[in-house]
């Protein structure tokens, strides 16, 4: 590994200055998504300005009826098991327990999953792809089995956060802190695609930094449940996974909320899908009619067509799963 | 297929541009860092920018030492503490070979750096025996034959042991669960498993 | 102990093997069932657990040296490039950094059978050795590379066999892409003929994916001079192997170079082969006067280190009505990288059926990716997937269940020589293992299974060499208290040779296994034995051993014949004891008995037989395959294997049944989630981790069952081992692919299987 200054401040106001101070700075919390962008020479950070010394990042603050905050600092095995996340907000525990293995899960935090760089081949080879400031993106005539099938042009990328497709599908919001601020941005918002800027994922800005996620309590009588499609039965990487919030009232979806991993640059969801769940009658063949509807406008590539029936498989399958 | 943005899609000629700018540019440009103006490992007497001190308590004993920063626990271990039976396998946290406990959870100690373990107990695969004498995990690795060339059986035998910490007496989910982030390649797994059992089943 | 000199022939890694050895000519009682056994064949532990449990074990990744210093490698980025200039200065002026070697500075030492040299100005692939730095530590010496300016002319590259078979594909040697000019070519009978007699002729074609062997153990060497001797410590599966290279490239004696393997990470056939980086290691090492360990990293080591070939295969056969096969034809292609190997898949195409009429022709391909190297089961790994694909759709075509197909083909000699076999127990094995998966009872009609989660069986069958053969060596060291030293012609790589070594000189000695202790790995004092490789190192070492303990017994009657003066036939050997027959107060132990020759220590050196003549050796099995295809994700579940195999004599229980969990949950990788993934527009290979080149995790292991249904064949040997280390993987993608074909009725023909491919298949 390149060899980089490890600084460790005691507050947010600290950590950012430093952020702004310093050239080629890195936040660092969990570390498991930077050390491998650092030994792969992804990235040579020449300071790494550590954010597990600041109070208050790792806590979680239930209000009851309200809302739930969650620390960016949080570790991903601490939201699997917490008790009000399993019950209230099962589709995020549900995520966060899909994430890599038991030894990731224990270090790795929700901030640094959500702020995560993606996987993409081409992206984590010794490419000088478009996402790293040069011109070609090559996956797009190249291997593209695992890349996005919507939002893509000009970097086909999929961003690679179960967690954040869960918070998404919660309408979640995140905390920024920015400029001795803190301000909410929708989990939505959050995101950006490569036709904003391809070389960035999200919208921190240099010295930003994510404080925490406020999720909204879904309404009583809601579900939610996380699908992760993977190729391997654990200890990897979404090919598609769907989260979804439903309440049910007399046979039909009374308010539903759906978001998408794996199939766009950012986690996806859609508003026109979202309004139709409601009234969506659930019988079987209802769903899978409604879920036969989705992702016409999809331009897969070469090799990732499959993904289209994935999807709406994904999602009729989690939809009849929460209203049985 | 859609034609994307012509512009940048590959064609093998731009190729040749994109990746020698990667491969000779950047490697030569790559600044000399100050460093290596020093040995590694080699506990420096002066002061430096460049060391971290960092204590913290491996197999019960106090540790204190000064590392470079990228030092990983992994190389603090098996460098510097000579305690060869963390194994290195992917070097990138992808197969739990290097498992360790820190404060009784396992982590991939090839994939954190040393100085986040700072104040920790670490307790590697020696620290499991009693002297010359194994515990009760490691028995039931050699009764159960959960394991075959053995690299990467200290990372599953502290996996296991992770496991057993947090519920002494685990479903076979929970087990199956927690010996998820450990590969191996000659794939013991069906013995590994029993071997986990069994020595859950001590417990019992 | 008669011996006498054979030439004499045996298979290894898909080949024969000629060789003129030295063998053991004593006849031994045979052993019968393992019933009967006291030590062979149960459920002993690992005598070499406790080290691997414990963290103790010390691995040549683990090897430190007083003042040893570290060396890596630096690999090309291009897959095919001239170096122009390579410019050290840099690298060699950061602090730490001892020496560079490159092709300037480096002897012309020839590789891959002289194909290129250990640093050619020509690169061939990505990875292929550019330089090595030394420096004072691991992080230096990786800094260092990135420092060093290479200067490349590219060069237009090949990534596929397709391609290297153009009329205007570039050449990656002078003499062409085609390994050995020519395809491998065999026939018997006369095809046209046989297509002629045939009812119904079809053709099909299949797919393998290159696959890379991935040990958890990286690929390292340490080196240590001692004036002109050479000790070096590697992470390899044939110690014997890398000294003669070792001391063939360096020019020094083989009595000057010690190659000692204690414990090692795992092979599976990519560690049969001598690296580069062990001459680099040595010729550092010698430079600076100080010990040099040398790694290859994870992702080098998916660049470089060997891989199983890809195939692309197109089988063709006649049969009558009746399912009788006329005739069958199989042409493959293989590319098998930048630098000469084979990449044949004809093995079980060619010898499981009866069939009189068959060609085969194969083309080994060169291309601009890392060479391949014998992989488990090379050949009939990726052959078997196709040939018992092939058959189950033959079957259907018949209108035949598949298992009764199999059955009407089954040939009672071998279909290549005419010879019979020492043993031949296929008809078992598919009895027992039909049974165990319910084959008559749960297996439905193809594609018939309701609902989105769909199952299905299937099976394969299984054929491998694995004999072993002489020379294979075992020295036995009675001590002068009974207790035992056993030096084997071997190395063990995790699949138990330490422990049945001890197992059969128990067995015969009657010595407890705590009183054993087995050396292997050091090519300065183990006797010569062979690579572990293609199966053969238990079949070729046991009998060794036996032959040794047998001779020790020999040797103490004797002694204690003369010492008790009682002619040998009125004594009785017994725990480790020789007693009087008609005399109970009569009898000696080992320490007495020594005591009373002046002797400390009694050695006998144990050699292999030869392989009987006229027969044919081979292993059998067959493996049965239940799934559940989800047929909205394209995932495929594996519910249950069960394994059935011939392997003669099982020597230890516990190891054994481990091996084939083990070749079979691989054998589940190979056919559902690992592929190498090469870039066909820049030669680059994308997938060079864990997290991209999937290996099974414990999830992915379904239920296994292992039934053998041999005991020994005492034709083949004193012991009547066969090897089980590579039948266990090869038929296990066959299986799961006619069983995904069984629950979707849709035929997945390319490796591996994964959801996309299902997806497409059922949505196209």
């Amino acid at each position: 590994m390149n060899s980089f200054k490890y600084l460790q401040p005691k507050s947010l106001q600290d950590a950012g200055s430093l952020m702004q101070q310093n050239k080629n700075a890195l936040l660092f919390a969990g570390g498991t998504d930077a050390l491998g962008l650092i030994k792969n020479n992804i990235i040579s950070p020449e300071n790494l300005v550590n954010l597990k010394q600041i109070k208050g990042l790792n806590e979680i603050k239930y209000t009851p009826g309200k809302e739930i905050k969650i620390g960016a600092l949080v570790n991903l095995v601490d939201i699997a098991a917490h008790p009000v996340i399993t019950e209230k907000f099962t589709v995020l525990a549900e995520a966060a327990n899909s994430i890599a293995s038991p030894q990731f899960r224990n270090v790795a935090t929700i901030g640094g999953n959500i702020c995560q760089r993606p996987r993409c081949f081409y992206f984590r080879g010794d490419f000088h792809c478009i996402r790293k400031g040069g011109d070609l993106c090559y996956a797009a005539a190249g291997e593209n089995k695992y890349h996005c099938i919507v939002g893509g042009d000009p970097c086909y990328i999929i961003h690679p956060s179960d967690s954040a497709v869960a918070l998404l599908a919660l309408d979640a919001k995140f905390s920024i802190y920015s400029d001795k601020k803190l301000k909410l941005v929708s989990a939505w918002d959050f995101f950006i695609l490569p036709s904003v800027d391809p070389t960035r994922e999200n919208i921190l800005k240099p010295g930003e930094i994510l404080e925490s996620v406020v999720i909204p309590e879904p309404d009583k009588g809601s579900k939610s449940r996380y699908i992760k499609f993977m190729e391997r039965e654990v200890f990897d990487f979404a090919v598609v996974s769907v989260a979804a919030v439903v309440k049910k009232s007399e046979g039909k979806i009374a308010k539903g909320s759906i978001a998408f991993g794996g199939v766009a640059p950012k986690p996806w969801h859609i508003d026109a899908l979202n309004k139709s769940l409601t009234g969506l009658s659930t019988e079987e063949e209802n769903i899978t009619e409604f879920s036969k509807k989705t992702f016409t406008d999809a331009s897969p590539l070469e090799k990732n067509g499959y993904k289209i029936p994935l999807v709406r498989n994904l999602l009729k399958r989690i939809l009849i799963d929460l209203t049985v | 297929m859609k034609d994307k943005s012509k512009s940048r899609v590959f064609s093998r000629r731009n190729f040749v541009k994109g990746i020698g700018t990667s491969v000779i540019g950047t490697y030569a440009a790559a600044p000399v860092l100050s460093k290596f103006s020093m040995k590694i490992f080699e506990e420096a007497e002066t002061e430096s920018k460049t060391k971290e001190s960092l204590s913290l308590h491996v197999n019960g004993k106090k540790v204190s030492v000064l590392i470079e920063p990228e030092t990983t626990l992994a190389e603090l271990l098996r460098n510097k503490l000579k305690l060869t039976g963390t194994k290195i396998i992917c070097n990138q946290g992808e197969c739990g070979g290097c498992t360790v406990l820190m404060n009784g959870k396992a982590v991939s100690s090839c994939h954190l750096l040393a100085i986040d373990a700072a104040g920790s107990e670490i307790i590697t695969i020696e620290g499991l025996m009693s002297g010359e004498k194994l515990h009760p995990i490691q028995e039931a690795f050699i009764e159960h034959d959960g394991l075959q060339c053995g690299f990467c059986t200290p990372g599953q035998v502290m996996a296991a042991q992770a496991i057993l910490i947090k519920n002494p007496k685990p479903s076979k989910d929970e087990i199956l669960q927690g010996m998820s982030g450990n590969l191996c390649r000659c794939a013991a797994y069906p013995n590994i498993m029993k071997s986990v059992i069994a020595a859950a089943d001590k417990n019992k | 102990m008669p011996r006498k000199i054979v030439k004499t022939k045996y298979f290894f890694e898909e080949d024969y093997r000629e060789t003129i050895a030295e063998v053991s000519t004593d006849k031994y009682e045979d052993w019968k069932n393992n019933d009967t056994l006291k030590v062979v064949g149960k459920p002993v532990s690992r005598i070499d657990g406790y080290d691997k449990v414990s963290g103790t074990a010390k691995y040549t990744f683990d090897v430190d040296l007083p003042g040893m210093v570290h060396a890596r490698i630096l690999g090309s980025a291009y897959p095919n490039a001239i170096i122009k200039k390579i410019n050290i200065k840099k690298a060699k002026q950061l602090e730490g950094v001892l020496e560079i070697l490159t092709f300037e500075n480096t002897p012309k030492i020839p590789w891959y059978n002289n194909s290129t040299f250990l640093f050619d100005s020509h690169v061939r692939c990505e990875g292929d050795e550019v330089a090595a730095v030394v420096a004072e530590s691991e992080c230096i010496a990786e800094e260092a590379l990135k420092l060093i300016e290479v200067e490349y002319e590219q060069l237009p590259f090949v990534t596929s066999s397709n391609g290297a078979m153009k009329t205007d594909a570039v050449k990656i040697h002078d003499n062409g892409n085609i390994v050995g000019g020519r395809p491998a070519e065999y026939s018997r009978g006369n095809v046209d003929e046989g297509f002629k007699e045939a009812d119904i002729v079809f053709e099909d074609t299949f797919d393998t994916q290159v696959a890379v062997h991935n040990p958890t153990e990286v690929h390292c060497s340490a080196a240590n001079w001692d004036g002109n001797k050479l000790t070096v410590w590697d992470s390899t599966q044939g110690v014997f192997a890398v000294r003669n290279v070792v001391s063939a490239s360096l020019g020094l004696p083989e009595s000057d170079v010690t190659v000692i393997t204690k414990y090692m990470g795992g092979g599976f056939g990519g560690k049969l082969e001598t690296g580069k980086y062990t001459i680099i290691a040595a010729l550092l090492a010698r430079d600076l006067g100080k010990p040099v360990k040398i790694t290859v990293n994870r992702k080098q080591m998916n660049l470089i280190t060997g891989n199983r070939p890809d195939s692309t295969q197109s089988l063709k056969a006649g049969i009558k009505k009746d399912g009788t096969l006329t005739a069958m034809t199989l042409t493959s292609y293989s590319a098998v990288g930048a630098y000469p190997s084979w990449g044949g898949c004809s093995g079980p195409f060619r010898s499981i059926y009866k069939c009189g009429n068959m060609k085969t022709t194969e083309y080994s391909l060169m291309i601009n990716a890392g060479r391949a190297r014998a992989f488990r089961a090379p050949g009939h790994v990726q052959g078997t997937f196709a040939l018992e694909s092939f058959i189950d759709e033959l079957a259907e075509k018949a209108g035949i269940d598949p298992l009764e197909f199999r059955l009407k083909n089954y040939s009672e000699t071998d279909p290549n020589s005419g010879n019979p076999y020492t043993t031949k127990l296929l008809r078992e094995a598919y009895k027992k293992g039909s049974e165990a998966i319910g084959w008559h009872q749960k297996r439905k009609a193809t594609g018939s299974d309701t609902g989105y989660l769909k199952r299905g069986i299937g099976m394969a069958t299984q054929i491998w060499g694995g004999s072993g053969g002489p020379p294979a060596y075992v020295t036995l060291k009675l001590n002068s208290d009974g207790s035992a030293i056993i030096l084997g012609g071997s190395q063990d790589i995790g699949t138990g040779t330490y422990t049945f070594l001890a197992q059969v000189v128990s067995e015969v000695l009657e010595i407890p296994m705590n009183k054993m202790q087995v050396i292997l790995g050091n090519t300065s004092s183990i006797p010569f034995g062979p690579e572990s490789g293609g199966s053969t190192t238990a079949p070729s070492l046991s009998p060794a051993a036996r032959d040794a303990a047998e001779q020790m017994k020999n040797k103490i009657m004797s002694g204690a014949s003369a010492v008790l003066g009682l002619p040998e036939n009125e004594l009785i050997y017994k725990e480790a004891a020789v007693y009087a027959i008609n005399d109970k107060s009569k009898s000696i132990t080992i320490p007495d008995l020594m005591h009373r020759m002046h002797e400390q220590m009694f050695i006998t050196n144990g050699a292999r037989s030869v392989n009987p003549e006229h027969y044919a050796i081979n292993s059998f099995g067959a493996h049965f395959a239940e799934v559940e295809v989800n047929t909205e994700t394209g995932k495929i579940k594996i519910l249950k294997i069960v394994a059935a195999h011939d392997i003669g004599r099982v020597l230890n229980k516990k190891t054994v049944e481990n091996q084939f969990h083990g070749g079979i949950i691989q054998g589940i990788g190979f056919a559902l989630m690992e592929e190498r993934i090469l870039d066909a527009n820049t030669g680059k290979v994308l997938n060079t981790d864990f997290h991209t080149y999937k290996i099974p995790t414990i999830q992915d292991v379904p239920e296994i069952e292992i039934h053998v249904v041999s005991t020994g064949d005492n034709l083949l040997s004193n012991t009547g081992v066969k090897g089980m280390g590579e039948p266990a993987i090869i038929p296990t993608a066959g299986a799961i692919a006619n069983a995904v074909y069984n629950a979707i009725g849709k035929r997945i023909k390319s490796l591996p299987m994964t959801p996309d491919k299902v997806l497409n298949a059922l949505y196209s």
